[in-house]
C-alpha cells in the first residue's frame, strides 16, 4: 500500500489491484461482462421505471406517448369512439298517416317563459303521450325568464329520461336557452293590447325559428308545437292529428270559464280562413303592417275555427284554414324543411303562425283545421275577472251571512224580539270591511 | 482490484446522466412524425366536443360507445342545455374558437374542391360539413367519390380532419336531370331548378344548422379554387352576410394566355329599371339576372372589380347576392332568413334570400375585389 502510494510514476491514477492491466493486454476477464451486464439492466430498469412515472404523472405526454408506443399500428384510443360521418335520406322521412307504427320521429316544441308554475301539468302530459316516448325528441326554449323555470325544467327532465319504467323516456332532448331582450309584459292584460300584439307576435316568431332551426333533426318526419299552458288533451293527440296526414293540421282550442262567465270560450283566434275583406284590408296597409286577429281595429270578417265548434260534432271533420294559431300544431318536418317558417317580419301583413299558415299555403302544402276536436287551454283570470270574482265572492259571503243570522234570529225570535231588529239593521249597513273573517268563521262553525 | 474500476464507471453522475440520454434517445424514437402536443391538444378538443348520444345535433361527432343502465336497458339520452346567449359570431372568429357550418348542394363531385376544402387554414376541429344530393344516377356517383374523399381525410392526421360531416339525399326529384351547361341556364328552366335548389338548400340548413354553429359557409361543389384564408377573410369584416366575387378562370385562344372572367351575376345592386319590371308582374313570376330578354339595369359585382388597383377588403352594399360562396352568420338563418322556393318579391333562392334578410333588418355585402373560381366545363 505504501509502496503505490510512493510510487513516482503516478500510478495512483489506477486502482491498486489492476496488475493485469498494467502487464498488457489480456482477455477480458468473465466478472467485468456480468457486470457490465448487470448494469445495463440497471440502466434499463431506471429508464423504463422513470418512463412510466413520467407517463403516469403527466396526462398530456400520456396522450402524446401512448399512441407512439403502438408504433401507429393503432389509432389513439381517443379517436377510436368517434363517429364524425353521418348519412341521412330524407325520402324515408315523409310522414304517413300511422307514424307510430312506422317508427317516424316527432320533434315536440315547445317555448317557455316564466312559466315554471305550469310545468308540473304540462310534464303530467307529457308522461300520458300515447306516441311511443323513445320516437319523440324534446326540444324547450327557455328565453328571458325571471323565474326558475330552467332548474325546475331540467330537474323534471331527468327525473323523465332515468324513470324506472324504460318506456318512460323520451328521445333526444334539448334545453336552448337564448334571450331576446322582450321588454313587453307576458301577464294576460298587457299581452293581449293591440298595440303590443304585431311586435310580441315577431319576437315569438324569433323566438319559434331558434327552437327550430337548432333542433330540427334530418331524422325527423313530424313536428309538433306545443304550448305549456294546455291544461286538458286527449293522450292520442298526436295520433289523432297524423291520421289525418296533413301537412299542417290545428285542433280547436277552446278554454273552461267559470260558470258566471258562460263556463267556456273559444281561446285560440288566429286559426281562421281567408276572407275578401280581409284581402282588400290588406292591400291598402303599410309594408310592415301586421294584422292581427281578434281585435276591433282590423275587421276582418274571417270565418273562425273556433266559432264552428259543435259540442257533438264528428272530431273528424277537416276544414281549410289559411292562418293558424299556435297553441297545439301538427306539421309533417318537410314543411319546415323546405323553408317555411315563422315570420319575424311581415309576410303578406301577417307574422309568427299566422304568417307560417299563409307561407305554407303559398307553398301549395295543405293547412286543415279540425274544428270539433278541442284541446283546452288553461284559463288564466284577467285583472277585470278578478275583481269580478271578487265581488261575487264578497257578495256571496255577505248572502251566506245573511241567511245564516236570518236563521239565527230564527231560533231567538222567540226570545229577544229588540236585539234581533238591530241585528238585522247592522247587517245591512256594515259593508266590506269585515265580510269575509266573518264568512269564514260562519263556515267553519259549519 | 475490478470492482474499483466498475465503481468508477457506475458514479451517480454519469449513471444520471446515462438515464437521461437514454430516455431522451426513446423519447426522440418514438415521437410521432406530427407534432404530437399539438394533435393531442385538438384530439382531446374534439373529444370534449363530442355528444354523449347518438340522437344529437349533425354538428357534432358522437361517441359510438353507449352506457347501459342497471337493469340491462340502453340508457336514455342525456338531457343537454345549450345556452345560445354565449354564441357568438366576431371579426376573430378563428381566435373565438366560432364553430362554422360549410353547406354545399352536391350534383357532381371535383376532386379539386375537396383538395381545395383540404387546404382551407381555418381550425379543422371547428368545421362542421353539410352536404346535399339528389337521388339520381349523378347523385348517386357524386356521393360515392364524396364518401371516398371523405374516409380518406377522415382517417388521415388528426389535424386535418373535420368535426363532423353530414350527408343528406333530397326527398325530391330536381326538375332537370341534365346538368348540360347549355340546358341549364335556359331562361324557361330557370324558374324551376332555381325553386328545387331553393329546397334543397333549404333541407340543407334547417336540418344541420347546430346549436353551436356561429357561422354558416354555402360554397357550391363547382367552386374549385378560394384562398386558403377564405373563411378568416370572410368573418374578418363582421357582416351578417357577405358574398366574395365568382370568377372562372379560361384559357383564352386569341390571346393564347389563361385569364379570368366574370361567372355569378346573382350579386347585384337594384336599380329602378328593376323595380318597375317588378311592380308591372305577376304575383307568380320572377325576376332574373343575366338574361337578354330582360334587362334590369342593375348594378353588377361581377363588373365592379377593378383590376388595376385590386383591394381584397373593399366592401359595396349588396340587395341580391349569389350562392356559389355566401358568408352567412347562423343568427340569420335561425331568425329565419330562408331561401324562397316561390317568388319573393318577384326573386327566389339566393336572391330571394337577400331579400328576405334585409327584410329581417340585415345587411348585405359583397366583396368585388376578393375572388373565388368556379369550375370550367
Amino acid at each position: 500500500m505504501n509502496r503505490h502510494y510512493a510510487s513516482p510514476k503516478g500510478t495512483a491514477a489506477y486502482p491498486r489491484g489492476s496488475s493485469a492491466f498494467l502487464n498488457g493486454f489480456q482477455p477480458r476477464s468473465q466478472p467485468a461482462l456480468r457486470r457490465r451486464r448487470q448494469l445495463f439492466q440497471r440502466l434499463i430498469l431506471l429508464g423504463g421505471v422513470s418512463l412510466l412515472l413520467v407517463i403516469f404523472i403527466f396526462p398530456s405526454w400520456r396522450a402524446a406517448i401512448l399512441p407512439a408506443l403502438s408504433l401507429g399500428l393503432f389509432h389513439p384510443a381517443a379517436d377510436l369512439h368517434l363517429q364524425t360521418v353521418r348519412y341521412y335520406d330524407l325520402s324515408e322521412v315523409q310522414g304517413t298517416e300511422r307514424g307510430w307504427e312506422r317508427g317516424e320521429r316527432v320533434l315536440m316544441l315547445t317555448p317557455l317563459r316564466d312559466a315554471s308554475s305550469h310545468l308540473p301539468m304540462f310534464f303530467s302530459h307529457l308522461r300520458n303521450l300515447t306516441y311511443p316516448h323513445n320516437l319523440i325528441d324534446l326540444a324547450f326554449l327557455v328565453s328571458d325568464s325571471r323565474d326558475d323555470t330552467l332548474n325546475m325544467l331540467t330537474e323534471m327532465l331527468q327525473e323523465l329520461q332515468n324513470d324506472s319504467d324504460p318506456k318512460m323516456a323520451f328521445g333526444e332532448i334539448s334545453v336552448i336557452q337564448k334571450d331576446f331582450g322582450q321588454k313587453v309584459q307576458q301577464d294576460v292584460e298587457s299581452r293581449h293590447t293591440f298595440q303590443a300584439q304585431a311586435n310580441r307576435r315577431k319576437l315569438m316568431a324569433q323566438a319559434r325559428n331558434w327552437l327550430l332551426s337548432a333542433t330540427l333533426r334530418p331524422t325527423h318526419s313530424w313536428v309538433y308545437w306545443r304550448d305549456a299552458d294546455v291544461e286538458t288533451a286527449p293522450f292520442t293527440i298526436l295520433e289523432d292529428l297524423m291520421r289525418h296526414n296533413k301537412d299542417v293540421i290545428v285542433p280547436n282550442v277552446w278554454r273552461p270559464l267559470p260558470d258566471w262567465l258562460g263556463g267556456e270560450q273559444p281561446y285560440d283566434l288566429n286559426s281562421w280562413q281567408e276572407s275578401e275583406t280581409a284581402l282588400a284590408l290588406a292591400d291598402t296597409l303599410d309594408e310592415d303592417a301586421v294584422i292581427v286577429e281578434g281585435y276591433a281595429e282590423y275587421a276582418t270578417w274571417r270565418p273562425h275555427l273556433a266559432y264552428l265548434r259543435d259540442p257533438y260534432g264528428d272530431p273528424d271533420m277537416e276544414m281549410e284554414l289559411d292562418g293558424i294559431g299556435g297553441v297545439s300544431i301538427l306539421a309533417k318536418a318537410k314543411v319546415f324543411r323546405s323553408g317555411v317558417h315563422f315570420p319575424a317580419f311581415s309576410f303578406e301583413k301577417h307574422a309568427e303562425t299566422e304568417g307560417f299558415g299563409k307561407m305554407a299555403k303559398r307553398m301549395k302544402y295543405s293547412v286543415i283545421g279540425l274544428p270539433h276536436y278541442v284541446i283546452w287551454h288553461l284559463y288564466e283570470p284577467s285583472l277585470d275577472d278578478l275583481r269580478h270574482m271578487e265581488e261575487m265572492k264578497q257578495e256571496q259571503e255577505a248572502l251566506e251571512r245573511e241567511e245564516k243570522e236570518r236563521q239565527l234570529a230564527a231560533q231567538k225570535e222567540g226570545q229577544m224580539k229588540s236585539q234581533n231588529v238591530a241585528a238585522a239593521k247592522g247587517s245591512d249597513e256594515g259593508p266590506a270591511a269585515q265580510p269575509l273573517k266573518d264568512a269564514g268563521k260562519g263556515s267553519s262553525n259549519k | 482490484m475490478a470492482v474499483a474500476r466498475s465503481m468508477r464507471r457506475t458514479s451517480p453522475t454519469s449513471l444520471v446522466l446515462a438515464a437521461l440520454l437514454a430516455f431522451g434517445f426513446i423519447c426522440f424514437l418514438l415521437s410521432p412524425s406530427t407534432p404530437s402536443a399539438a394533435a393531442a391538444a385538438t384530439s382531446q378538443q374534439r373529444q370534449n366536443d363530442a355528444a354523449e348520444h347518438p340522437l344529437s345535433p349533425p354538428t357534432k361527432p358522437f361517441l359510438t360507445s353507449q352506457p347501459v343502465r342497471s337493469d340491462g336497458y340502453r340508457a336514455a339520452p342525456p338531457v343537454v342545455q345549450y345556452d345560445l346567449n354565449n354564441l357568438t359570431s366576431t371579426s376573430t372568429s378563428a381566435a373565438n374558437g366560432e364553430r362554422i357550418l360549410i353547406l354545399t348542394p352536391l350534383a357532381r363531385f371535383f376532386p379539386e374542391y375537396w383538395n381545395n376544402l383540404e387546404k382551407l387554414t381555418y381550425p379543422h376541429e371547428l368545421i362542421s360539413l353539410g352536404f346535399i344530393a339528389p337521388k339520381t344516377k349523378d347523385g348517386n356517383a357524386a356521393v360515392a367519390a364524396l364518401e371516398k374523399a371523405i374516409s380518406r381525410t377522415q382517417s388521415g392526421p388528426i389535424d386535418d380532419r373535420f368535426a363532423s360531416i353530414s350527408i343528406l339525399r333530397q326527398d325530391f326529384d330536381p326538375p332537370i336531370l341534365s346538368q348540360d351547361e347549355k340546358v341549364r341556364h335556359q331562361m324557361a328552366a330557370q324558374k324551376e331548378r332555381r325553386e328545387s335548389m331553393s329546397r334543397a338548400r333549404n333541407s340543407l340548413v334547417f336540418t344541420t344548422l347546430g346549436p353551436s354553429t356561429s357561422w354558416v359557409l354555402w360554397l357550391d361543389a363547382d367552386i374549385i379554387e378560394t384562398p386558403p384564408t377564405l373563411i378568416q377573410d370572410l368573418t374578418r369584416h363582421d357582416q351578417p352576410v357577405i358574398v366574395p366575387n365568382c370568377f372562372q378562370r379560361y384559357y383564352d385562344s386569341k390571346e393564347r394566355k389563361w385569364d379570368v372572367r366574370p361567372y355569378d351575376y346573382n350579386s347585384w345592386v337594384d336599380s329602378e329599371e328593376a323595380q318597375a319590371l317588378a311592380a308591372n308582374m305577376g304575383p307568380d313570376e320572377i325576376l332574373l339576372e343575366g338574361y337578354a330578354e330582360l334587362p334590369t339595369y342593375r348594378t353588377l359585382m361581377a363588373y365592379l372589380p377593378d383590376f388595376a388597383a385590386l383591394d381584397p377588403h373593399r366592401m359595396v352594399g349588396l340587395d341580391g347576392v349569389g350562392g356559389t360562396a355566401l358568408m352567412v352568420k347562423a343568427d340569420v338563418h335561425r331568425d329565419g332568413a330562408m331561401f324562397p322556393a316561390f317568388p319573393f318579391y318577384h326573386l327566389v333562392e339566393t336572391e330571394g334570400f337577400a331579400k328576405m334578410a334585409r327584410r329581417l333588418g340585415y345587411a348585405v355585402f359583397g366583396l368585388p375585389d376578393y375572388f373565388v373560381y368556379h369550375y370550367n366545363e
